[in-house]
């Protein structure tokens, strides 16, 4: 089967101001995120980045998402390469981050036909999907409340749906589950799941084990930028260990545990 | 096309359906000029209404009479005559400003024919007091007219050479386009930016700080769209704002000017037209100003103070419409932005002949200006450095 998302030895350094320098307790100017990382995800798959925070994980997700360029290596998104063709892949993504946000002014319902004219659905499929999807997460109750006024679990069940207007074939998840309350994490992983069932290529980061252990077929676990072990769940992990034990032996050998 | 409008759309509904940015951006602005005008024309009105010209005149004569009330208005000059022991008390009234000048002739005035003993007139009024100085300034204007017309019975024409002065008869258009010239182009470049300075900030630099910005950015849609889309409807947004401030400006300058007799309906539908083109191109120049400096700031705060000092310099390029005397006629001086925009404007209120060539230019080159900073912003809105920096 052809990789929807193919990431090829990427690697990205970011620039220190002073006080990231003082905050990372770093003397060098610049800091290597993401370091000759490859992988694949594949349809019919949620593909799980976990690492701890600073990892490189966001950083990984935002180079696919073309939002940043690597410095090195390439990604390919269905073909598509994030370096020379960053128009297409954004039509074949959806992406969803805690950076991204929604503006408050506006409603779930404003936004969400403004994002669909934006990536160009006609006008009926956007007005089925919007009843699709507002019905599924319940947005329909606060589809016309102003975005500021929303919970922030209202609030990211909105983001989520307007991450989904146009129906993406990739869809790209930076932490998941994070700042939702558990009925509303409950609704979003088995989303997740129904979205790879219907065929699409899904990428999660998580730092969290049980997340993983859930939703994911596949994993790589990525510790300083590097990616330290990626494959499948059974294959990474025996049956008489758990993930978390595996990781932690990970970051023990990579030293960021003692 | 279609991403333009959308993206256009949205911003104009960001502001027009906030009733708060409405009511700031587009009616506070020009309430405020007409407030501020309306009060500024009855401060002015109040301040050179002259109240009634208070003069006592002992030993009056007919010719000096005769001459005065060709002059004078006798709803606002009180004369009286007084006698000679009234002379003290007037002189205290004058020094308590209660009263304006005293004149006295001496006695025997209208008999003189002639001799070494000659008759006096003398003057009291009191300097301190700006009413006092201007009554006294007239009527000494009529004195020594008085003076020559009775040299005249006396001894017949006595002057050496005859001076007479002529001028032009005063054009009231000319005079109104001169006042508005030095004092609408500045407000109005003031205005344009202070209305683009009050929504643009936030359009740009407000997503980067909210973090909206990059949700616009995962979209297929072009950056260059994304950078049109925003000038285009804040400079819209912006021109309703400063159109605001244009009308507040139009309606209260006739009051602001009343007590000169002038109005402002001199100027043509052609004026009112060159004068829009200038509003609209200039109005594209501020936004993407505006706009690059908000794309580089990091947050609403830096953007604000970066555009505060270009407003200042944008400020001193407009006041030299204030201290010119008409518009510039060096054809090059129109390439430059703002000043241009400023000096067509003085061309146009002031009639100018050569305004067509000043308008073509300053037009073209602001619309040049605008695709310049919109390929910049674009570059920029392509940036991570600049889009994403902490």
């Amino acid at each position: 089967m052809e990789a929807a998302i193919q990431v090829t030895k990427i690697s990205k350094t970011f620039t220190l101001s002073r006080k990231q320098q003082k905050i990372e307790q770093s003397k060098t100017k610049t800091k290597v995120a993401v370091n000759d990382l490859s992988f694949e995800a594949y349809p019919h798959e949620i593909y799980g980045l976990l690492g701890p925070n600073g990892a490189g994980k966001t950083t990984t997700l935002r180079c696919i998402s073309t939002l940043i360029k690597p410095d090195m290596g390439d990604i390919l998104v269905q073909g598509k390469s994030v370096m020379k063709e960053a128009g297409d892949v954004r039509n074949a993504i959806g992406f969803l981050t805690s950076d991204m946000k929604l503006e408050d002014f506006f409603t779930p319902n404003y936004l969400f036909d403004y994002f669909s004219k934006l990536h160009g659905v006609p006008e009926d499929l956007a007005a089925k999907r919007k009843a699709a999807l507002f019905h599924k997460f319940g947005i329909d109750r606060f589809a016309e409340v102003k975005v500021g006024e929303l919970s922030s679990g209202m609030r990211q069940k909105a983001q989520l749906a307007i991450s989904l207007v146009h129906d993406p074939d990739v869809i790209i998840f930076d932490e998941p589950t994070n700042g939702l309350d558990v009925l509303t994490a409950k609704v979003v992983t088995d989303y997740l799941i129904e979205l790879k069932n219907e065929g699409k290529a899904i990428v999660v980061s998580t730092h969290i084990f049980s997340l993983v252990e859930k939703i994911c077929d596949r994993v790589g676990i990525i510790l300083n930028g590097k990616l330290k072990a990626t494959g499948l769940l059974q294959d990474l992990v025996a049956p008489e260990d758990t993930l978390e034990d595996y990781f932690f032996r990970l970051a023990q050998e990579e030293g960021d545990i003692q | 096309m279609k991403n333009i409008w959308t993206i256009f759309k949205k911003e104009w509904d960001r502001v027009i359906h906030d009733r708060r940015l409405v009511i700031s951006v587009m009616l506070l602005p020009g309430l405020m000029i007409f407030l501020i005008y309306t009060f500024m024309g009855t401060a002015i009105e109040n301040f050179t209404t002259v109240e009634t010209a208070n003069i006592a005149i002992l030993n009056d004569t007919a010719g000096f009479k005769a001459l005065y009330e060709a002059s004078e208005d006798p709803l606002v000059t009180d004369i009286e005559s007084i006698t000679a022991e009234e002379v003290v008390t007037y002189q205290e009234k004058v020094d308590n400003e209660e009263w304006h000048l005293i004149i006295v002739f001496s006695a025997g005035f209208e008999t003189y024919a002639g001799g070494v003993d000659k008759p006096g007139v003398t003057l009291y009024y009191n300097p301190n007091n700006p009413d006092s100085s201007s009554v006294f300034g007239r009527f000494q204007g009529y004195l020594i007219t008085y003076q020559n017309s009775l040299a005249f019975e006396l001894y017949g024409d006595t002057r050496y050479f005859i001076l007479e002065t002529s001028n032009t008869a005063i054009d009231p258009n000319q005079m109104m386009g001169l006042i508005f010239s030095s004092l609408l182009p500045m407000l109005t470049i003031m205005f344009l930016f202070s209305g683009a300075m009050s929504i643009g900030p936030e359009s740009i630099a407000g997503e980067k700080e909210r973090g909206t910005i990059a949700t616009l950015l995962v979209t297929p849609v072009k950056r260059s769209q994304i950078a049109i889309g925003k000038v285009l409807s804040l400079s819209v947004l912006s021109l309703l704002s400063s159109l605001s401030s244009f009308i507040g400006i139009i309606v209260s300058l006739p009051k602001m000017l009343a007590y000169e007799n002038l109005d402002a309906s001199i100027y043509a539908l052609g004026d009112y037209a060159m004068l829009l083109l200038v509003l609209f191109s200039t109005v594209f120049v501020i936004v993407g100003v505006i706009s690059i400096l908000s794309a580089y700031a990091k947050n609403l705060k830096e953007a604000g103070t970066l555009i505060t000092m270009i407003y200042l310099v944008v400020i001193i390029v407009s006041i030299s419409s204030f201290f010119s005397q008409g518009a510039q006629q060096n054809p090059l001086l129109y390439l430059i932005p703002i000043y241009s925009s400023v000096q067509t404007m003085t061309a146009i209120l002031s009639f100018d002949e050569s305004v067509l060539t000043f308008l073509m230019l300053t037009f073209a080159s602001n619309l040049l200006y605008t695709a310049i900073f919109i390929f910049i912003l674009n570059r920029m809105f392509d940036s991570e450095r600049i889009m994403f920096a902490k």
